[in-house]
């Protein structure tokens, strides 16, 4: 697949997407909500054959963001994936784990720093932070002292 | 001279604790025992365990899970000890200080388990093996 065979299986989830930005032939941003997430990476994962490179969690002003980078070797094309979850109280999203098991550590990482629960990971125990650490309290959110 | 000060300093064994840090500073003290530095001809050698040491190299930042170890270590060390903090973050916490998970520096962590600790310090980022040679020398010969 090139690169505009690529731009054209991507097109196929573009219903389930709220943006596509592509500021480089090689650099591709996908946005979505956070309920859709689970079925762009399997898309990403098993039908495009992107390789997962990792997660990373963001704590937006108004809104959590978890970004899930692909590389699609072929072309040297990273994609990137932007899951919105809109609810700051009890943010959620669904595991990757079950589908791609590279991602259960990170996954549990930012659990503990962000307190976003992962739904269906086989194993969400506390990973990173002391063991003496208090419940609730998430240093990497923007409201933490 | 005091006998134990004197046998501390003839040959003084180290115990490397590493309490949160980057690795930068541990790859510089292993470099301390390569033939090109080799402390050991100055009688500094490495030992596995505090009981055998006479000082603690302490690398890292002093994080919050690595606070009662390192206090342990200190604690099963055999006194009168050295404690050799070699690199920015445990003599000030560098680039670290305020992070959520840091309790440092390790100099106020070991003064908390002992007020009369013997403290030196090697700052750098990380310090050159010459400069922890000159650290050690210059603490030893302030003993």
């Amino acid at each position: 697949m090139n690169q505009e065979e690529l731009n054209n299986k991507l097109s196929e989830i573009k219903d389930k997407l709220i943006a596509v930005e592509q500021p480089a032939e090689s650099r591709i941003y996908l946005s979505c909500e956070a309920e859709n997430s689970y079925e762009i990476n399997k898309f990403l994962f098993e039908d495009v054959g992107c390789r997962f490179v990792t997660v990373t969690g963001i704590d937006s002003d108004d809104c959590f963001e978890i970004l899930y980078h692909y590389s699609y070797d072929e072309t040297g094309c990273v994609i990137t994936l932007k899951a919105f979850i809109r609810d700051r109280e009890k943010p959620a999203i669904e595991s990757i784990t079950p589908l791609l098991p590279a991602a259960e550590w990170i996954e549990r990482e930012i659990h503990d720093i962000l307190g976003i629960d992962i739904k269906n990971h086989p194993n969400l125990k506390r990973l990173i932070l002391a063991d003496d650490w208090p419940e609730g309290v998430y240093p990497l959110r923007k409201d933490s002292p | 001279m005091n006998w134990k000060i004197w046998s501390l300093k003839k040959s003084p064994w180290v115990f490397h604790v590493n309490v949160g840090a980057c690795n930068n500073c541990d790859i510089e003290i292993v470099n301390l025992l390569t033939p090109k530095f080799d402390v050991e001809r100055f009688g500094i050698k490495l030992v596995g365990s505090p009981r055998h040491a006479d000082a603690l190299l302490v690398t890292g930042v002093g994080t919050r899970q690595a606070v009662p170890r390192l206090k342990e270590v200190y604690r099963q060390t055999a006194k009168s000890c050295v404690v050799f903090l070699v690199g920015a973050c445990p003599c000030g916490t560098g680039i670290f200080r305020d992070g959520y998970h840091v309790e440092g520096p390790v100099d106020k962590i070991i003064r908390e388990e002992d007020p009369n600790a013997i403290i030196a310090y090697v700052p750098g980022c990380p310090p050159k093996p010459e400069a922890i040679i000159s650290g050690v020398v210059k603490a030893l010969s302030a003993l």
